[in-house]
């Protein structure tokens, strides 16, 4: 108990909590942006336009066998190769959301492809575009299929930002190491502490999922 | 004025020939019944109508467009062409009364309040003022279909394509749909087509029957000719065993 006190002074706690605020950050821009870009390459995938669809298939494949680390490498250390120098909270956003909109444009397809073809062919026979039904009634209806696998991809991306400590981005998980390695008593505390902040982000995330869940049946 | 004109179509399913050499006039207000034995290719034909399906070679004008002409806009077309399917394809994921809102206030812009008016006043006539806001899931096969009627009749078609619309449903549930149908083949300047097998409803309702078998036109007779003494061979042997049913 006192090893708890006295690795969550309120200095450290201050330090740590930024580091959350960081994981947060990430996590969200990462969310929003995997999630525009997975539903517009799913949707690609799906419409099945001659050679393009299998291309971005193809692509995408490839971008979901790779380790998520060896991206926000890439992304860090590659990129500024080529000219592209980005600061390392954008380096992990970037490439966050690039590897978790393959992951979810898979999800996203899948889910296209549970609707019944009865429904397109409802609302194109009432002149209805495209654009329209996919809108109005296929995504609607898709969207709410895939809200436990889409909710369970964007728990492990909130996870999976602290792999970004790797290439030293100040989250939490990064933090948790500094902090503990000015005193090895601090270990199981601010891991515990850490498992802590993980659970209730997550545990948010789910409720977030449970209320959209009421909200589109 | 023709509403439907096929001229020399022929569809194909990769390899498969499902429609052979179609010829046939459907005149605007004119109710037409398609029949024929399964897989003879009545769902393929009544499909190109609205361009759920393609047709390869050949001519086909719906209210004056040319379907096979790639300029045309299909969504203009069917805004005019309303289509009832076997398996009722109502939103799964709006109210009956949506179901039957969204495409006047998607595609014709229609008034809030007078969208409204006409989606109450066709559930009235279909007899389910009473469901308008529950969803589909919570209505028999029947009531399904006269909302999926309902939902074709908002957006004022010209034209209104029937494909089995009874063939899903409990017995029981046949004549309010028939009934429905028939009100609209009597009360209104309505072009149909319907593919059925019900054959009281097509001597009752239909102005002419055609017969298709192994994707060809094998009839195309005024009901009564068509029911008194069908010329082909095919259709009076189809006609004797749906008979005896
Ligand atoms: N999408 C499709 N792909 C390949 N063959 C099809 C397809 N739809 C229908 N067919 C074939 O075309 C023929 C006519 O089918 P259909 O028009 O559904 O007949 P019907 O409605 O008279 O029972 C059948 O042999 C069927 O197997
Ligand atoms: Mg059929």
């Amino acid at each position: 108990m006192n090893d708890f006190l006295n690795a969550l002074t309120p200095d450290n706690l201050g330090y740590l909590m930024q580091g959350l605020w960081i994981t947060v950050a990430v996590s969200v821009l990462s969310i929003v942006v995997s999630f525009i870009l997975g539903s517009v390459i799913g949707i690609v995938m799906f419409e099945k336009i001659p050679y393009f669809s299998s291309l971005v298939g193809t692509l995408n494949n490839i971008v979901r066998n790779l380790p998520l680390l060896l991206i926000i490498f890439f992304t860090y250390f590659a990129l500024p190769q080529i000219g592209i120098r980005l600061p390392v909270f954008w380096s992990t956003v970037v490439a966050m959301s690039f590897f978790e909109a393959a992951m979810l444009s898979e999800i996203i397809r899948g889910g296209l492809d549970s609707i019944d073809k009865g429904q397109f062919e409802g609302a194109r026979s009432t002149g209805m575009s495209n654009r329209q039904t996919m809108m109005y009634i296929i995504l609607p209806q898709a969207y709410k299929k895939m809200i436990p696998p889409l909710i369970s991809q964007l728990i492990s991306l909130v996870k999976d930002t602290s792999l970004a400590s790797g290439i030293v981005l100040a989250d939490l998980t990064f933090r948790g190491q500094v902090v503990y390695a000015q005193n090895s008593h601090y270990i199981v505390p601010i891991l515990v502490f850490m498992t802590f902040c993980y659970f209730i982000a997550n545990y948010l995330l789910s409720l977030l999922a449970k209320r959209l869940d009421r909200r589109l049946a | 004025m023709s509403m439907i004109e096929f001229k020399d179509v022929e569809k194909y399913y990769g390899d498969f020939h499902a429609l052979k050499d179609i010829n046939l006039k459907i005149d605007a207000g004119e109710t037409v019944v398609l029949i024929g034995p399964s897989g003879s290719g009545k769902s393929t034909l009544i499909r190109t109508v609205n361009g759920l399906e393609e047709i390869q070679e050949g001519q086909l004008i719906v209210d004056g467009f040319d379907l096979h002409d790639p300029k045309t806009d299909m969504n203009k077309i069917r805004k005019n062409v309303g289509m009832v399917f076997q398996h009722f394809n109502l939103y799964n994921n709006k109210t009956v009364i949506e179901n039957i809102m969204l495409a006047p206030r998607l595609v014709l812009k229609r008034d809030e309040a007078e969208n409204k008016r006409i989606a109450m006043e066709l559930l009235e006539r279909v007899g389910l003022a009473d469901k308008a806001n529950n969803m589909p899931s919570a209505l028999s096969g029947g009531q399904k279909q006269r909302v999926a009627i309902a939902r074709s009749l908002a957006m004022k078609p010209k034209c209104l394509l029937f494909d089995e619309p009874t063939s899903a449903l409990d017995p029981e549930m046949i004549g309010d749909v028939l009934k429905v149908m028939r009100e609209i083949a009597e009360d209104s300047d309505m072009t149909m087509l319907v593919v059925t097998h019900e054959m009281g409803f097509a001597k009752a309702v239909a102005d002419r029957v055609i017969f298709m078998a192994d994707g060809q036109i094998l009839e195309d007779s005024s009901t009564e000719q068509f029911f008194k003494d069908p010329s082909n061979e095919r259709a009076k042997k189809f006609l004797s065993q749906v008979a005896n049913h």
